[in-house]
């Protein structure tokens, strides 16, 4: 006598969640050009890694007491590992009821679901391979009431923000509570020309407000990466989206009570760079190209960067110097002089508390003239946005390492500074800083004299040309106002030895930082 | 034929146009500079083709995004 029949049972089972919502789903699926959760999940995790669990969930079809088929509960989930480290990784499975929400005694998925308590528990990444739109309101139907939002809420994917990395890829067209869930993570990304994200989708929006729009004019990433900011990266296919959940990962530690992962680094730290020496432009008005300045200092092809097409007069990117994680805030002068705007003060913020959260030392290179000014500036609350960025910033404890490499002014330029570190301020010979550009500052300061003056141009002119005589970087660093000033080509080598220093401090601050986490 | 539109990618003030409509230009050849936050920012090329129109003057005020040239391709 045996358990049999009832271990064949588990392998008819397990047969029948394998076939997902059927052949025919699964067809219609991919000729949408997507893949199914089960390949998605076997496309980004390490091969033969994944050890589903929840497997027999569903609804179970009976003839006469026998069992016929068990139509699969809309989610797949486990544990696998990605690049040897475990991983929590779910998704909703489109193809039975487009992902919308079973009623089981346990949620599977989704805000409070099992995955979610698996990362918590178990101190591990969770991955959301989002494509669903949650509820439906043919659920009423199936309880015989209504149900109170938020019964299942979002406490558990807030607290993870504090404790694990979490990472949300929009695969299908996200919207209720899966498209809130892919904003409660620390990084997220979407598929150009396939996924879309929004609270409420076209039919809500036009009973809402007659606007007939499409799901892409609605929420694809023109509007959701590049426009509003509120996913982070768009990947131009699946295949390329694991490619980057798998890099962005690499650089976080498996939860914040441990540090980043170092790599062996093939590329000299002594590596000194002669364009360096010439890639900032003599003529103050003339821009170059901050990202190729960034990669010329940085291990060679580590730079990853996040919300490239949005907020874009900063450039935010995690990197790796002599094999460690650093993140990188560099200003980005072809952008209003690299000025921080809304979006960039944004952008700015939640890197910062990204790097502080998992241990990630930050490294600003800096070339800022301020706060966005204009009248479009203060519509947009320029201020309030800019002042919680240098908010957010004052609090940041990871070390922090300020390289100026042109202007370093205001309030902006304060934003800058590691102060809660040793304040540690290291420039180029093109640096300049104060508290605000000398052109306006001459305006302003100086106005009478400017307007009494015979020839009023010339003489602003001359003000400011005896102004900067004063704003030699070697002046400040005489007083030690700034605490070096170096070869642009030693950059390298420079900061990978208080990277490496700064190590010893990392151990020592590992832990929760936040007792929310990173803010979305 | 093909026309492709030049947008500037910030907003400013057009400081100086440097070609023509009927001149010839090819991806990356920088029609005008803006001055944007007291920063030259060259408006690139699109486009490979002969420049139909440059729909700005100097010292005009443009918005990001605008379109300030177009190619014909």
């Amino acid at each position: 006598m045996s358990w049999r029949q009832e271990v064949d049972e588990i392998q008819l089972r397990r047969k029948w969640a394998e076939e997902l919502g059927g052949a025919e789903a699964v067809r219609r699926h991919h000729e949408q050009n997507r893949l199914t959760v089960r390949e998605r999940i076997g496309g980004l995790v390490d091969a033969g890694s994944f050890q589903e669990v929840g497997k027999l969930t569903g609804k179970g079809h009976y003839v006469d007491g026998k069992l016929t088929k068990v139509t699969s509960a809309p989610y797949v989930m486990g544990l696998a590992t990605i690049q040897g480290r475990p991983v929590a990784v779910g998704g909703e499975d489109f193809t039975i009821r487009g992902g919308t929400s079973w009623g089981g005694d346990r949620r599977k998925g989704g805000q409070g679901g099992f995955i979610e308590d698996l990362a918590d528990q178990y101190l591990i990444p969770l991955v959301n391979l989002i494509d669903g739109s949650g509820g439906s309101v043919a659920s009423a139907k199936h309880r015989g009431h209504t149900i109170f939002p938020g019964v299942h809420g979002f406490e558990r994917s807030v607290s993870l923000l504090a404790r694990v990395p979490v990472v949300s890829a929009v695969m299908g067209t996200a919207a209720g509570g899966p498209a809130g869930r892919a904003i409660l993570s620390h990084w997220s990304v979407m598929i150009k020309n396939s996924s879309q994200i929004f609270a409420a989708g076209p039919p809500v929006v036009e009973r809402s407000l007659g606007q007939k729009v499409t799901k892409e004019e609605l929420g694809g990433s023109q509007i959701a990466v590049d426009t509003a900011g509120t996913i982070d990266n768009v990947a131009d296919s699946e295949s390329e989206c694991f490619s980057m959940i798998r890099r962005f990962l690499s650089y976080m530690p498996q939860n914040v009570w441990e540090l980043p992962s170092v790599l062996n680094c093939n590329d000299p730290v002594d590596r000194r760079e002669e364009a360096l020496l010439s890639i900032v432009p003599r003529e103050r008005r003339s821009p170059y190209n901050m990202r190729k300045l960034v990669e010329l200092i940085v291990d060679q092809n580590s730079v990853f960067e996040i919300q490239s097409s949005f907020g874009r007069s900063v450039i935010t990117a995690l990197a790796r110097i002599n094999g460690k994680p650093v993140g990188i805030i560099a200003n980005n002068p072809v952008v209003y002089g690299g000025a921080m705007n809304v979006a960039a003060a944004r952008k700015q913020s939640h890197f910062i508390e990204l790097c502080d959260c998992f241990h990630i030392p930050l490294i600003f290179f800096v070339d800022v003239p301020g706060f966005m000014v204009g009248t479009a500036a203060e519509a947009s609350a320029t201020l309030r946005e800019g002042m919680r960025c240098v908010y957010v910033g004052l609090q940041a404890t990871v070390p922090t390492i300020t390289v100026v490499i042109r202007k370093c002014y205001g309030m902006a330029g304060m934003g800058t500074c590691g102060k809660n570190d040793v304040d540690f301020k290291i420039a180029w010979p093109s640096a300049e800083w104060g508290s605000l550009p000398v052109e306006g500052g001459v305006a302003a300061a100086f106005r009478k004299e400017i307007q009494n003056a015979p020839d009023p141009k010339q003489r602003q002119a001359e003000l400011e040309e005896e102004l900067r005589g004063f704003a030699s970087p070697f002046l400040t660093a005489e007083a030690f106002a700034v605490e070096d000033i170096i070869d642009p080509r030693e950059t390298r080598p420079y900061l990978s030895r208080f990277i490496d220093a700064a190590q010893v401090r990392l151990k020592t601050q590992v832990g929760p930082k936040f007792k929310a986490g990173v803010r979305p | 034929m093909s026309t492709i539109e030049v947008r500037t990618s910030v907003a400013g003030m057009v400081w100086k146009i440097l070609r023509n409509p009927g001149e010839p230009v090819s991806v990356g050849d920088v029609l005008m500079i803006v001055d944007s936050m007291k920063m030259e920012i060259p408006v690139e090329s699109e486009g490979t083709g002969t420049i139909r129109q440059i729909l700005v003057k100097e010292e005009d005020v443009v918005a990001e995004g605008q379109t300030v040239a177009i190619i014909e391709g």
